[in-house]
């Protein structure tokens, strides 16, 4: 059975938004050029200058990428053999995970941060042993504290709310 | 003195029991990343590198080449055992190995694996250890404009090579050289970039890009497309050691291998993926077996795998003699001895040459360690791989998280470790390579004091950028790397078009 060439084409993903941050990237450093005062213009190029063309190479790119993303030819990579399809609920809990410590490490200190975060990659993957791979992160994290605090590597206190 | 007194030099200090002890946990450590999935020796260094300020340097690289050569072995052991290459170079010894280990010939692939990387390694070093106080002393004749235009090649030649097209290769250079801008400006004290925030005055650190696009990217990545299926381990079972015909198919492979991933390790962005590619197919071709190959030919294993390792001995060539890296490891290499206030290059042999002979003199000893440490303990090894997936990927981000707090704990890293950790897995899912993105980060601040100090020494005459043959040379490849790809690829498709039209 054929598949419908046309109908296949426009379900090829579109991902222009990549282009776009690239651009928007690129314009954000040409404004950042126009910004800076140029004192050293005597040597021909100024601190100013390679802000400059960096943001022009972005914009370009940025140009060329929306082109390529609206002509079906910025395709994501082949998966690997053993890959599974994305699963979006893993994703975001691997991001929470990421994330988890932008919120806790000021408050709960490295360990508790390290455990969160352990738990929920773990579970991104697919782990439902919440009990035991908090223990796990727990010791990982207090390991990595104590082990890192004697080599002369400050990873903040303990836990910081008691001081 | 004479590289032979030079060489004597270094083995007297990469041989005292403290830098053995480094060189040992270096291979332990480097063969542990290399068979496990998801962490490279680039990610390894990094992570380590704060770990590492309170040894001296000397040490600390010689553990940092123990873990480059370490994880070469330990990434042969995954290709062939669970067809996962752990790094892009090992992708050719996964084809023909991960056959034999099917066919129960595990064990002879694993050991040609490790002898032709040992036999490799030790040419490439022996190769290293002439050539590069020969360039070196080359070095010393260039001028800023000569270093302008070798970044300049640097910089297209990664853009280029690596990754699937141009255009993403250039996105990703021009995104590192981008990260590189902001902070305050060297030269003149005025700050770039850094919208208001104080903590980005300092410039972005090459260890919160480093780590959040590989690790936490790789571990968004591999979390949503993962499932909870583990890779079947091929056993260790069959055939347990290498036959006579085993050996004499592998050693010409071997020295081929060797010959072909030196040089072209050396060249900027030949990283160890083209001598790889290119020593199988020549094997291919000159194998009187030639039916064997896609079943399990084991001279597909062994010129791969020489290639391998001859190509990262290659790699420091340019970045111990000019201070230019050509992969992310070397990237990261580079960052190491920027970290000891160090500048790889012609000065680094006379100014430091206990630390680089005793590096160069490691990589003897760490290529026997790991010769040991690879051939018999094999298995043990394996035995990582039995780690369940969910905990290396949540250790992997503990660690990240050790790396980027770490460095001076600051919220505004672990921010940027959020938002380049995505970036990292856009890239991942739309094959943008990392690598010109550390090298632009890395070498664009560089790029940029060499042209402004051409500029300066010739008045402001943009002349200056090809006044010297070295100059011209350089940015002639440069343009010819850039503009000879896409004349050969419209070329070969040429004829794939032709009859399509006329079939139409």
């Amino acid at each position: 059975m054929s598949v419908n060439p046309g109908r296949q084409d426009a379900r090829k993903p579109r991902p222009w938004w990549l282009g776009l941050g690239v651009l928007a990237m690129g314009a954000l450093w040409l404004n950042g050029a126009r910004s800076i005062a140029s004192t050293t213009n005597y040597i021909g190029v100024g601190p100013a200058a390679i802000i400059l063309a960096v943001g022009i190479g972005l914009t370009v790119l940025g140009v060329i990428l929306i082109a390529q993303a609206m002509r079906g030819e910025l395709v994501p990579a082949p998966e690997g053999e053993e890959d599974t399809p994305p699963s979006r609920s893993a994703f975001l809990l691997a991001l929470a995970g990421v994330s988890i410590p932008l919120l806790t490490i000021r408050w709960l200190g490295f360990p508790f941060t390290a455990m969160l975060a352990f738990t929920l990659v773990t579970h991104a993957f697919g782990s439902r042993r919440t009990g035991l791979d908090l223990m796990v992160g727990a010791v990982l994290g207090s390991v990595a504290w104590f082990g890192f605090s004697r080599l002369g590597i400050s990873l903040g206190p303990f836990l910081p709310l008691i001081g | 003195m004479d590289v032979l007194s030079q060489l004597i030099g270094g083995f007297a200090v990469a041989l005292q029991p403290m830098n053995l002890f480094w060189a040992l946990i270096g291979c332990a450590l480097g063969t542990a990343v290399g068979v496990l999935p998801g962490i490279g020796p680039a990610l390894t260094i990094a992570l380590l590198m704060p770990v590492t300020a309170q040894v001296a340097p000397a040490s600390a690289f010689i553990m940092f080449a123990g873990i480059l050569y370490g994880a070469l072995y330990g990434g042969s052991t995954t290709s062939i055992l669970l067809n996962t290459p752990g790094e892009s170079g090992a992708v050719m010894t996964a084809l023909e190995g991960n056959r034999m280990a099917r066919n129960g010939r595990g064990a002879a692939a694993l050991a040609t694996a490790a002898i032709g990387s040992f036999v490799a390694g030790t040419i490439g070093t022996l190769a290293l250890t002439f050539l590069a106080p020969a360039i070196a002393e080359l070095a010393f004749v260039f001028g800023p404009e000569d270093y302008f235009a070798l970044m300049v090649l640097s910089f297209t030649s990664v853009a280029v090579v690596m990754g699937r097209s141009m255009v993403r290769g250039f996105t990703a250079l021009f995104f590192g050289l981008a990260l590189g801008t902001i902070g305050i400006d060297t030269q003149t004290g005025q700050t770039r970039m850094v919208f208001g925030t104080l903590e980005l005055l300092d410039g972005v650190s090459f260890t919160v890009v480093l780590v959040s696009l590989f690790a936490i990217g790789e571990a968004l990545y591999v979390a949503s497309r993962s499932g909870t299926v583990p890779a079947a381990i091929n056993p260790l079972s069959g055939g347990s050691w290498m036959t006579r015909q085993d050996w004499a198919r592998s050693w010409k492979p071997w020295l081929r291998g060797s010959v072909i991933g030196f040089p072209i390790g050396a060249l900027p962005a030949g990283g160890t993926e083209i001598p790889t590619f290119l020593s199988y197919a020549l094997e291919r071709r000159l194998s009187k077996h030639p039916k064997e190959f896609g079943h399990g030919a084991i001279e597909g294993v062994a010129g791969p795998e020489a290639a391998n390792n001859a190509a990262a001995a290659g790699i420091l060539v340019p970045l111990l003699t000019l201070g230019l890296p050509s992969t992310a490891t070397a990237a990261v290499l580079l960052a190491a001895f920027q970290n000891y206030g160090l500048q790889p290059g012609p000065m680094l042999f006379a100014t430091n040459p206990d630390l680089l002979w005793g590096l160069i003199a490691s990589l003897y000893i760490g290529n026997l360690i790991l010769l040991v440490l690879n051939l018999p303990l094999v298995g043990i090894w394996v035995r990582l791989l039995l780690i369940p997936r969910h905990y290396i990927y949540g250790g992997i981000v503990v660690f990240a998280l050790v790396g980027v707090w770490g460095l001076s704990t600051s919220w505004m890293d672990l921010l940027l470790m959020c938002g380049l950790g995505l970036i990292g897995y856009v890239a991942r899912v739309y094959d943008f390579p990392i690598a010109p993105v550390l090298i632009g980060l890395i070498l664009g601040p560089q790029a940029e004091i060499q042209l402004r100090r051409a500029l300066a020494v010739s008045q402001g005459d943009w002349g200056v950028l090809v006044s010297t043959p070295i100059a011209t040379t350089l940015l002639s490849i440069a343009f010819l790397v850039l503009v000879v790809p896409p004349i050969l690829a419209r070329l070969r498709a040429r004829p794939k078009a032709e009859p399509a039209i006329s079939a139409g």
